[in-house]
């Protein structure tokens, strides 16, 4: 009789571990008392031990599977059992994930949810207009089947606001010109107190009371300004953003960016921008950063296959971030070519929703101002982004021999999602980056797949 | 000041008033030599004789027929009914002629009377002798409700009772008979119409009668050591109900409570949540406006079927205890 | 006094014994003829309520008594002005005979301000309270239920005013007849019961939904002086009326009378008369009390076929003035709508 490997259960409120890795595998030989599987739970990563002498078989949970403790999850076959003598497959019961992981996001209406949805059950409250914080779950977050079962249960009504607020909250939100929207409530069914909007309210600048007396022209928030508000506030709030700062030698970049400039005057086509260049050289180091090309959704990190790049782009009353999609794969004339049409695209209020959606990873440039750097807010769900100053000739030190020079200076100011990104990943991508800039050849020309 | 029984307070206000005015007398049964089913006309016979405390027959009916029809022609009488049960009997004369007079003669009719009646459970008397019918009575148009809570309430409350010129049904709870409280000795009334804070505070707001009343203040104060602040709101007049008072409560507070003893269904709770919904005082509500009332059911007889079917302390104090965690 | 139902007490008289007992009972010839008068006024005044209902003019329903006039009048004539009236629904009669205005009895039909009640009662509630005139009432035995408590008010008050409560048949088989009865008379109230037993309450013949006829056996045995007479002989009533009202003035307690009599119209207005043939109210108009006592009073020399006719006409002018009047008069404001509901 197969001995039932089973995982053992060290916490009182444990529910399941994290397989880290398998030290055997089937058809290997343990050892009772040997560690064969690293698993990590909230806490620490500790080991398993065999529980008999045999044959590992029948491995239930891979590596990195979220498995059901007190379950099994192998067999140690004893001498002269097979295969065939284990019982027939249990039903694992892990909690099913009910979808996979859509890619398709990005739009500049989504807002970072507060409360753990799976993206078809947001997709549906959304279309839905039903706040997903009314909607009770049955497990640890909102299915497709939540909503249906909610739905069911309003008798199709769907309410005529899309926030839960009591006629206090209400009040004080609209003195205090605070949005109930974006407002986690603490009262039951996610219903917005008045203290949760008196805590939003303490959190604000003083600019939001308007001072008596002093003359003003009114612009309402709608549109576009109301979009923009609305996300940088979440991205603000949800996203623990941390800050980086790396100052670039471009000397190698722009004698380069002229080499094929100069190539590109002589057939007669258009300059490559500073912009260009650097989403190419961007692209190429997120290739090897994935966590810096990342998402956090559904309490999974998905690192993107693909590097999508958007360009904050401003227009005359907002912003708008065109995406350059592939452009790891794509050459340097091409991407300065997508950027251009992109470009002129926005100005002329004609991008696409394609265009507008899919980013990965954000670039945001404010150099032609002359803003030396600066920090900006990470559009969801991206993990990162990077804010770009203008280029400032300035004397710096260039060798061990403590030589000054003077030399074309980039300001470049990341700001990652602690809760994808920490410090040291942050860190290694800008110095990698600051590397290419500095010895862009490396890139410029590498083979394109 | 003096102590005196609410059976005493309302006693007394009868006999003062019927020695200043010669029109009021009390009609109703065994209120004489007997002393009143609940022993509160005691000694009234032998100080006013038997013309006015005129003792009926079982006759609910005619017996507030005869006070409506007196009324109409200049006296002031006092119905006392025995239970405010038996006021059923009596709702044609008051529902169909002493509320409606004045209002379908064109304003020249005046019904100035009383119909005294001791309500609510506690007693064992089960569900013909016990209920708690304000909430009916407060559906007519041309009648007052009164319900007086403590000593110093009822004396001053059915004074104004008897010289107001309509009919105002005084609705006693027995369980309050023998309770007592300060009275002043001088004479006083209290206008109908005003409603009471019986215990200050800033959580929450209770607005309760009757007997619900002594519960509330008694949780009120046990609360009080934690840090929990009741405001207890005793409207004393039923109709009409002092909806002012309790809407500047809850703006303050944010939160109300009705408790009352009446059955849910149809009972005056829905009155003054909804009164407090059409007021300025909406729009300081956080939490949904709650009710703790009787059950749906007639009043049973085993006494602790009995207690369950109306509000005891510990149902007002989860209550309360879970609107304030925002159960609701 | 008898107590048995006195039929006919006067037709089988001589007309000149009938003036003695007349002027016996106190009525002189003037009044005689006022009586007749009145009994005209309000046969006039129920044809012509009946027309402006025809027409449209009057909102709601109404309940004629035409064909009760002798009661009307019989028992309003003994009643003082400081005597207080109850009223049921189908009391004009009573109210016109006791020396109600017209015009405001008209006025209130039509639901105007002039009306007595201003326009908030309508013919089953109009009331002259300062006038003693407690108001008709629209639920079958109110008056009933009221009538202890007046006669207790005027006993304590030591007055000698007495309280005349008008029912009905259907009135005499509710409990409340029971229970004001037994009170009028443990307290010795001042009370007179005066039933009119028209046969019908609305449509259910008194012999098919009352136990014990005559309602007055009721009274006796409440052990109250009960009597049954024909109620469509205004001097029977004026007689049995008056000596009720000795009787009670005195304190000896509360009386009953019933009067037999007939009405011609339907219980209301949108009654079809589906319960009683054509045949029986033309008999029953064969003992029209107006032409009863017309034919006494022409036997008498009293009137002449022209002085009928010019009552008729003065009296048929009156009632068009009453109509006027009330067509004229304006209606209550929507503002006022809320008032005297206190006071």
């Amino acid at each position: 009789m197969p001995t039932p490997f089973i995982m053992p259960k060290m916490d009182m409120d444990q529910e399941t571990v994290t397989i880290i890795e398998w030290l055997k595998k089937e058809g290997d030989k343990v050892e009772k008392g040997e560690p064969v599987i690293v698993i990590e739970t909230d806490k620490i990563t500790s080991e398993v031990e065999a529980p008999a002498s045999g044959e590992l078989a029948g491995i239930l949970y891979k590596e990195n599977e979220e498995t059901p403790v007190t379950k099994v999850v192998a067999y140690i076959l004893a001498d002269g059992e097979s295969e065939a003598d284990l019982p027939k497959v249990a039903e694992k019961s892990e909690p099913k994930d009910e979808e996979m992981v859509n890619k398709d996001e990005g739009t500049a209406d989504q807002l970072t949810t507060q409360k753990a949805a799976t993206p078809v059950a947001e997709r549906l409250a959304s279309a839905l207009h039903i706040n997903i914080n009314q909607i009770p779950s049955s497990g640890q977050r909102v299915t497709k089947a939540d909503v249906e079962t909610y739905i069911k249960s309003l008798d199709g009504v769907q309410p005529r606001v899309s926030v839960a607020a009591t006629p206090a909250a209400r009040r004080v939100a609209t003195e205090k010109g605070i949005s109930l929207e974006s407002l986690t409530g603490s009262g039951p069914r996610g219903r917005v107190q008045e203290v949760d909007v008196l805590e939003a309210a303490s959190t604000q600048t003083p600019e939001t009371r308007k001072p008596a007396g002093i003359p003003a022209t009114s612009i309402p928030v709608v549109g576009m300004r109301k979009r923009i508000a609305e996300r940088m506030t979440a991205s603000y709030q949800a996203a623990p953003h941390i800050y980086l700062t790396v100052e670039g030698d471009m000397t190698e970049a722009e004698n380069s960016r002229k080499r094929l400039n100069a190539l590109a005057d002589k057939q007669a086509r258009p300059k490559v921008s500073v912009t260009a260049y650097l989403v190419k050289m961007v692209a190429w180091v997120l290739k090897r950063h994935p966590y810096l090309n990342a998402s956090l959704i559904d309490n999974e990190i998905q690192l993107w296959d693909e590097v999508h790049i958007g360009i904050a782009t401003a227009l005359e009353n907002g912003l708008i971030v065109p995406v350059i999609h592939d452009a790891d794969t794509r050459s340097i004339d091409e991407i300065n070519e997508c950027l251009r049409n992109l470009t002129r695209q926005a100005y002329n209020g004609e991008l696409s929703k394609e265009e507008i959606e899919g980013g990965t990873f954000t670039i945001s440039n404010l150099g032609m101002y002359g803003v030396k750097s600066f920090t900006a807010i990470i559009n969801p769900p991206q993990s990162a982004i990077l804010a770009v100053g203008s280029l400032v000739r300035k004397p710096v030190v260039i060798d061990e021999n403590d030589t000054i020079a003077v030399r074309p200076i980039l300001t470049m100011t990341l700001a990652a999602d602690h809760r994808i990104v920490d410090g040291v990943t942050a860190a290694e991508f800008l110095s990698d980056l600051v590397g290419v800039l500095e010895t862009p050849d490396s890139v410029i020309f590498q083979k394109i797949n | 000041m003096p102590e005196i029984t609410y059976r005493g307070a309302i006693h007394d206000a009868m006999v003062e008033e019927m020695r200043r005015d010669e029109r009021v007398f009390l009609i109703g049964e065994d209120i004489g030599v007997y002393g009143g089913a609940f022993g509160v006309s005691q000694g009234m016979l032998a100080e006013f004789g038997p013309g006015r405390i005129r003792e009926t027959p079982i006759s609910e009916q005619a017996i507030v027929g005869a006070a409506a029809g007196a009324a109409m022609v200049g006296m002031r009488p006092i119905a006392e009914l025995m239970f405010m049960d038996f006021v059923l009997l009596a709702m044609e004369p008051l529902v169909n002629q002493a509320a409606k007079a004045r209002y379908m003669f064109g304003g020249k009719a005046k019904v100035p009377m009383v119909i005294r009646m001791p309500s609510g459970s506690g007693t064992g008397a089960a569900a013909q002798h016990s209920q708690s019918l304000e909430s009916i009575l407060m559906h007519i148009p041309g009648i007052k409700v009164v319900a007086p809570s403590t000593p110093y309430d009822a004396k001053g409350l059915l004074i104004s009772s008897i010289r107001d010129p309509n009919p105002v049904c005084f609705v006693e709870h027995k369980l309050l008979y023998k309770i007592k409280g300060e009275v002043p000795a001088e004479e006083y009334s209290i206008p109908l119409g005003v409603a009471d804070i019986k215990h200050e505070g800033r959580d929450i707001t209770v607005v309760t009668s009757g007997i619900m009343v002594q519960k509330s203040i008694a949780v009120a104060r046990k609360l009080e050591a934690e840090g929990i602040s009741i405001e207890v709101i005793d409207p004393r007049t039923l109709r009409p109900l002092d909806t002012d008072a309790i809407a500047r409560s809850v703006k303050k507070t944010g939160r109300l409570l009705v408790v009352h003893e009446a059955v849910k269904t149809g009972g005056w709770a829905g009155e003054v949540m909804a009164s407090v919904s059409e007021s300025p005082a909406f729009d300081y509500l956080d939490s949904p406006m709650r009710r703790l009332t009787g059950k749906d059911i007639p009043i049973p007889y085993n006494r602790n079927l009995e207690a369950a079917a109306v509000p005891q302390e510990e149902d007002i104090e989860r209550e309360i205890r879970a609107i304030l965690n925002n159960q609701y | 006094m008898g107590t048995e139902k006195i039929k006919a007490a006067y037709d089988n008289l001589q007309t000149e014994d009938v003036l003695k007992k007349a002027k016996e009972l106190g009525l002189d010839n003037d009044i005689l003829v006022h009586m007749y008068r009145t009994m005209i006024k309000i046969r006039l005044f129920e044809e012509k309520a009946d027309q402006l209902y025809a027409l449209g003019k009057v909102h709601g329903t109404m309940h004629l008594s035409a064909g009760q006039e002798a009661v009307a009048v019989g028992a309003g004539f003994v009643t003082r002005d400081d005597d207080y009236l109850l009223n049921h629904h189908r009391g004009h009669g009573h109210f016109i005979a006791s020396g109600a205005d017209i015009n405001k009895m008209m006025a209130e039909f039509l639901g105007k301000e002039t009306g007595y009640c201003h326009g908030r009662g309508g013919s089953m509630h109009i009331a002259d309270i300062t006038a003693n005139n407690l108001g008709a009432n629209g639920i079958v035995g109110g008056g009933i239920e009221l009538a202890a408590g007046v006669g207790l008010a005027v006993q304590m008050r030591k007055t000698d005013q007495l309280v005349l409560v008008l029912f009905g048949d259907g009135a005499a088989n509710e409990g409340i007849f029971h229970e004001s009865l037994n009170m009028s008379a443990i307290w010795e109230l001042p009370v007179i019961y005066l039933c009119e037993n028209n046969h019908y309450g609305m449509s259910a013949e008194v012999a098919r939904v009352s136990s014990k006829v005559p309602f007055k056996d009721r009274a006796l045995a409440h052990g109250i002086p009960g009597y049954f007479i024909d109620g469509n002989d205004v001097l029977a009533v004026y007689e049995f009326m008056k000596n009720a009202a000795e009787y009670t003035r005195t304190d000896k307690g509360p009386v009953f009378i019933e009067v037999e009599t007939y009405r011609y119209f339907g219980h209301s207005k949108s009654d079809r008369n589906l319960y009683r043939s054509r045949e029986e109210i033309e008999t029953w108009k064969k003992r029209d009390p107006i032409l009863r006592f017309e034919k006494l009073l022409i036997d008498a020399k009293l009137i002449d076929n022209v002085k009928v006719k010019e009552i008729y006409q003065e009296m048929g002018i009156l009632i068009e003035k009453a109509v006027t009047f009330a067509e004229n008069s304006p209606e209550p404001e929507i503002k006022d709508v809320m008032e005297w509901v206190y006071a």
